[in-house]
């Protein structure tokens, strides 16, 4: 067991490649149990490679380190960073046509829990949460993300948080495309998950998801870095003034 | 007389000396004699198509050649018993050349189904009137040489509640005839399964004929699951009346090489046909399935779902044949073919073949052939499932949703195989 004092995830000068190019320039993270940061900046600065790499899409070369509670897990497949307690709620998620979402969710969860749950209890399990996010159970007999909408999706990646009690959750604008009530759902979520000790990150560019889920940190990210980290306020700042005066700053940065 | 074909310029031969035998000692009458001869007289001399034909494109003929003579009586091994494990309204077994197990239930018995051996049976009405001898060589072959048989035969009105199943077992040779006559508004399930191959040799040429009368309702499942190393050629025709409505179920497993020639005549006023299939090949296994929706009444409709996934160096080619006659107008015909590759050595290809001579109809036909999603691979990890088994999951969805449309029995069949056949990848 890791203790307490120790980061459950932390990155250190990670660099990543999509082919030839360098989209992720050096970031270094750590995030504590229960801890909640933000990542925030424009489209295209490389919010998404960043947390796809963290988590071993093989399309991307990384360079760097990257810890779960202590562990180096840099060059572990993506399924054995998910049993070791990481996950990531997919900005896209994908839609596996024919495997319904109650059957994917069982798979998923014996093998990051390493046991098979009884079906009954797994199901009086999954339906408690899906009330939570108030989905319909006729959701679980969906086939997994295909034909839903975007706000669907994203409740999706949310039951999925709450099933699988990873230590340290990646959420990728799990706030996007959400109407008030979705976002209100997904916050709430989110806060359950931070209060049972999850370490998570949230990238996104908007400051909406923050009036209902308190950040302890936050992170401004452009062009492949992390150009400024502040407490809350910095998030309202980047409501206020968005990220135009923050531009010279990561030019000088280099 | 007795040479086996070669490639000399002279056109080969088919020794087919033992017919009149054949015939006499299953107790047949002339006129199925005069059939077998007249098929016989199409193969003198043996004209193999041409490769450039479709259909013989994919797959070279002279593998389903026989290599000994079918008409030859000597016995053969009967193959394995069969321990029944579900309620069926009949259960044939063929198997050693000739029908060795019947059991029809008191219901259906009751009912006036019939199971005959087809080598005594009257159906003089039937054989040959959907697959002839002119269909082609291996059709003609076995209109020839066919050695154990089995007319099915539901009354008019009769509602089957359990299904029909017939096993073929593959012996060294072994060339099947199945008829099947579905009388009015009959409404039932028959599945042919096709087992065995003693071990790794085997040659299969089987043809089967169905007839759904007017108002039918009749869901067809052809499995095949030979052993590794069989090669065979199955090929299905069934005739649809007026209203009648015809579900088939193929499902493709095994042998080395397979050749399917399934489809289904609509020859009457709102005849309706749903072809749904899987073929899961892997290894150097080389499939190659032809289906054809022949619309010749008006107002019919025709869907097909066609599905295959490849693993290893393993081959799929599919045609489909979409025809509607001229006067055939107010039709449907919908056909999709998608393949799945599951390694870098896996081929498929897909040729949609469409006739449409009338204007008034709706028809539409799609086909893909792709590898694994990598995005999709990705999720699953990401959510603990190690490669192999976030594969299965993606290949158990992709043939799940045809699965889906499948009759209850069949399915539960079906899904049983596939789940074998992922977890020995
Ligand atoms: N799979 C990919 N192939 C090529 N370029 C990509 C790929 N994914 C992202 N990029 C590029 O990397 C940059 C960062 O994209 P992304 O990480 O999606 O940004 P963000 O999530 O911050 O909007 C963009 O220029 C984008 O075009
Ligand atoms: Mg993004």
């Amino acid at each position: 067991m890791s203790d307490s004092s120790q980061p459950v995830f932390s990155c250190k000068d990670v660099h990543v490649w999509i082919a030839d190019k360098e989209v992720v320039k050096g970031v270094d993270l750590e995030i504590s149990a229960g801890e909640i940061h933000a990542i925030m900046g424009p489209n295209g600065s490389g919010k998404s490679t960043l947390a796809n790499a963290l988590m071993g899409h093989p399309a991307y070369t990384l360079e760097g380190t990257v810890k779960l509670a202590g562990e180096d897990v840099t060059s572990l497949s993506p399924d054995e960073k998910a049993r070791k307690g990481m996950f990531l709620a997919f900005q896209y998620p994908v839609a596996v046509p024919g495997v319904t979402v109650a059957s994917f969710l069982r798979a998923a969860v014996s093998a990051v829990r390493g046991t098979e749950t009884p079906v009954r209890e797994f199901r009086k399990e999954l339906l408690s949460r899906m009330e939570d996010l108030a989905m319909d159970p006729a959701f679980a007999g969906r086939y997994l993300n295909d034909g839903f909408s975007g706000g669907e999706k994203k409740r999706l990646e949310i039951l999925q948080l709450l099933m699988l009690k990873p230590r340290f959750a990646l959420l990728d604008e799990t706030d996007s495309g959400l109407d008030i009530d979705a976002l209100k759902v997904v916050a709430e979520g989110i806060n359950a998950a931070a209060s049972q000790d999850v370490g998570m990150v949230l990238v996104t560019h908007y400051q909406r998801l923050l009036n209902y889920v308190r950040p302890h940190v936050v992170h401004v990210f452009m062009d492949g870095r992390i150009v400024r980290t502040g407490g809350p306020e910095l998030a309202l700042e980047l409501e206020e003034r968005g990220y135009d005066w923050l531009e010279p700053a990561a030019a000088g940065g280099v | 007389m007795a040479s086996r074909p070669t490639s000399e310029p002279s056109p080969p031969t088919l020794p087919l000396e033992h017919l009149a035998e054949l015939s006499s000692a299953a107790g047949e009458d002339r006129a199925l004699l005069a059939l077998r001869n007249q098929a016989r007289e199409s193969l003198t001399p043996l004209l193999l198509p041409d490769r450039a034909r479709h259909l013989w494109r994919y797959t070279d003929p002279t593998r389903f050649l026989p290599d000994t003579d079918p008409t030859d009586l000597t016995p053969t091994d009967v193959g394995p018993t069969w321990r029944l494990e579900e309620p069926l309204s009949v259960a044939g077994l063929l198997a050693g050349g000739a029908l060795r197990v019947v059991e029809v239930d008191a219901h259906a018995r009751k009912a006036g189904v019939v199971v005959e051996d087809l080598h005594t049976a009257q159906a003089s009405e039937f054989l040959g009137k959907a697959v002839s001898e002119s269909h082609g060589f291996v059709e003609a072959i076995n209109t020839a040489a066919w050695r154990g048989g089995v007319l099915v035969r539901v009354p008019a009105g009769i509602e089957l509640e359990h299904p029909i199943r017939l096993r073929i077992v593959a012996g060294p040779l072994t060339v099947p005839r199945v008829l099947v006559v579905a009388g009015e508004g009959s409404s039932f399930e028959i599945i042919e399964g096709h087992v065995g191959g003693d071990g790794s040799r085997g040659k299969v040429l089987g043809v089967t004929e169905i007839f759904a009368e007017s108002r039918a309702n009749v869901r067809y499942g052809l499995v095949q699951r030979w052993d590794p190393g069989v090669v065979g050629h199955l090929t299905t025709r069934a005739r649809v009346a007026a209203g009648a409505r015809f579900q088939m179920s193929l499902a493709s497993f095994g042998g080395s090489t397979f050749k399917a020639d399934v489809g289904a005549i609509l020859a009457g006023e709102g005849a309706e046909v749903e072809t749904t299939g899987v073929a899961m090949g892997g290894d150097e296994q080389h499939f190659d399935h032809h289906t054809e929706h022949i619309h010749e009444a008006g107002k019919t409709l025709s869907n097909l779902d066609f599905k295959v996934a490849l693993t290893h160096a393993a081959r799929s080619a599919y045609t489909g044949m979409i025809r509607i006659a001229r006067h055939a107008g107010g039709s449907e015909a919908y056909q999709e073919n998608r393949n799945l590759l599951l390694s870098h050595d896996a081929r498929a290809e897909s040729i949609p073949e469409l006739e449409i001579l009338t204007d008034d109809v709706r028809c539409s036909h799609g086909a893909t052939v792709a590898p694994i999603d990598p995005e999709q691979l990705f999720y699953l990890q990401s959510r603990g499932l190690a490669n192999l088994q976030a594969m299965r999951v993606i290949v158990y969805g992709f043939l799940d949703q045809t699965l889906a449309r499948l009759p209850q029995t069949t399915r539960e069949r079906i899904e049983a195989l596939v789940a074998a056949r992922l977890h020995t990848e």
